[in-house]
């Protein structure tokens, strides 16, 4: 799940660091910060992160670590499940196509983030790229598998989704 | 109990081993031995109301590359010529037209046989036909065999999970592909792999069938008919097999920890064969020859069985469970 929290924490040297690393500690993602020194509230700087955990457990983890550290958390907002799935596509492709193909596939479903990632070309000029993607909602997953399925036929490309 | 054997090649021959390993089990359980009072390969057969020597059919056919001296040029005639009462289908599997295994199968349900088969081609095919053809007949069909070799899945869905709401199923079917497949995790090309594949004997000299994912498919077929009690063949699977794979994407999906494995998936809307990227450590990630398959049903949730997809005793083993099951309700 992605998460954006705002976060008061002392103006003091190391605060954002012992803010962040909790983060970590349950596996979960920095996707974005945002250290406004420009709010503070009895002595404390806002601090605004964006961050995707496994699960609401986590979260309550996240949490209470944050209590115990003496970070005032403000508020939790737009937290939102996400789905991910991986894909691996063979064949005599290259990045500007498949960047294409993902920037149409954003069109038919709301994609949270994509990741790629190529191998260098072998001696068929092939190439593979894998894809990794995240999703708000799962249908979106099937209509991507849709869309993605149907591009690779056309495309000759070997298509190869995660399970 | 008298059995006839159609197709003595590397299964027939494993159940004749069988059945001469399990003759004191079939007497204490049944009091009496399972006799063989026909077999036929190819192109000869031999028969014996009395029964025949179980070892003596495999030595024969090991010296001689025959099972019987007489030739044939019908196999009906030849299943018509001897009073049985099970016949045992496992003649090499036609994917197009079901064979002539289709036919020996269609004659012994009409004539009010049982039938034991591993013979995929025919129920990929036929399998709503034969169903009811036994059916009408009041004729057991059994073919356990016929998907994952050893690991018992058609009987546990049939009868451990008998009153659960399977969703979905979904496996490595087809141990020629998982072995080609998990040597290419180790850097092999797919040609490499499968030249070893085919020395070994796990692939034929026409891989086709395997590497395309047709025998896979034939095995969504028959889980799709036998268990989610659809009617479908062959031809309503969407197939990928996995010569497109390349070291390559191998090697990519390796970087991620994950695999690439042919998974063969059914759903009450889903009929699908196609290479997956599976995590490794997941109970599908398996090495080798095995096959795996994840059933999902609504009150269990998953459950796992792996085991040898194939081979001699392995296929011979799940014919024996199917001979008990016919036993065991002839007893009733």
């Amino acid at each position: 799940m992605i998460v954006n929290a705002e976060l008061y924490v002392k103006d003091l040297p190391g605060q954002l660091v012992g803010s962040l690393e909790p983060i970590s500690m349950v596996d979960g993602n920095i996707m974005g910060v945002v250290h406004d020194r420009e709010q503070i509230v009895n002595h404390r700087i806002s601090l605004n992160v964006t961050f995707e955990v496994e699960d609401a457990t986590q979260l309550r983890r996240l949490e209470d670590i944050w209590k115990s550290r003496d970070i005032i958390i403000s508020s939790i907002g737009s937290v939102y499940s996400t789905f991910s799935m991986e894909y691996l596509l063979i064949g005599r492709i290259t990045a500007s196509y498949i960047e294409r193909l993902m920037e149409e596939a954003s069109q038919a479903v709301t994609v949270d983030s994509v990741d790629i990632q190529y191998s260098s070309k072998n001696h068929d000029e092939k190439r593979t790229a894998m894809i990794s993607v995240k999703v708000r909602e799962e249908n979106d997953l099937d209509a991507l598998d849709r869309f993605l399925r149907s591009a690779c036929r056309e495309g000759a490309i070997t298509y190869v989704r995660g399970l | 109990m008298r059995i006839f054997i159609a197709g003595f090649g590397t299964v027939g021959q494993g159940l004749a081993e069988v059945l001469e390993s399990r003759e004191m089990f079939f007497k204490k359980r049944y009091g009496e031995n399972v006799k063989i009072v026909g077999v036929m390969d190819s192109k000869t057969y031999v028969t014996d109301p009395e029964g025949l020597a179980p070892m003596d059919l495999v030595s024969r056919k090991a010296e001689t590359k025959r099972v019987g001296s007489r030739t044939y040029s019908d196999a009906l005639e030849v299943l018509d010529s001897v009073d049985y009462d099970i016949l045992v289908e496992v003649s090499p599997t036609n994917y197009e037209t079901g064979g002539q295994g289709l036919k020996n199968i269609v004659h012994a349900l009409e004539c009010g046989k049982d039938v034991i088969t591993t013979n995929k081609g025919p129920l990929a095919i036929k399998f709503g036909d034969l169903i009811a053809l036994a059916r009408r007949n009041r004729c057991k069909l059994k073919f356990e065999g016929s998907v994952g070799g050893a690991m018992p899945i058609i009987n546990l869905c049939h009868d451990n999970l008998v009153g659960e709401k399977i969703q979905s199923i979904r496996g490595i079917l087809n141990g020629t592909c998982n072995y080609i497949l998990s040597k290419m995790d180790s850097g092999q090309p797919f040609e490499q792999a499968l030249k070893e594949a085919q020395q070994l004997g796990y692939a034929e000299a026409d891989p086709t069938g395997d590497v395309g994912g047709y025998d896979s498919a034939c095995k969504v077929v028959i889980l799709a008919n036998s268990v989610f009690g659809r009617n479908v063949t062959f031809s309503d699977v969407s197939i990928t097999g996995i010569t497109g794979i390349t070291e390559e994407a191998i090697a990519l999906a390796k970087s991620r920890n994950m695999v690439v494995r042919l998974i063969g998936e059914v759903t009450d809307t889903k009929l699908e064969v196609a290479p997956r990227l599976v995590p490794r450590g997941h109970p599908l990630a398996v090495t080798g020859t095995l096959n795996a398959a994840q059933i999902l049903s609504d009150l269990a949730g998953p459950i796992t069985i792996t085991g040898r997809g194939a081979g001699r005793l392995e296929t011979a083993s799940a014919i024996l469970s199917d001979l008990i099951s016919v036993l065991d309700d002839r007893e009733e």
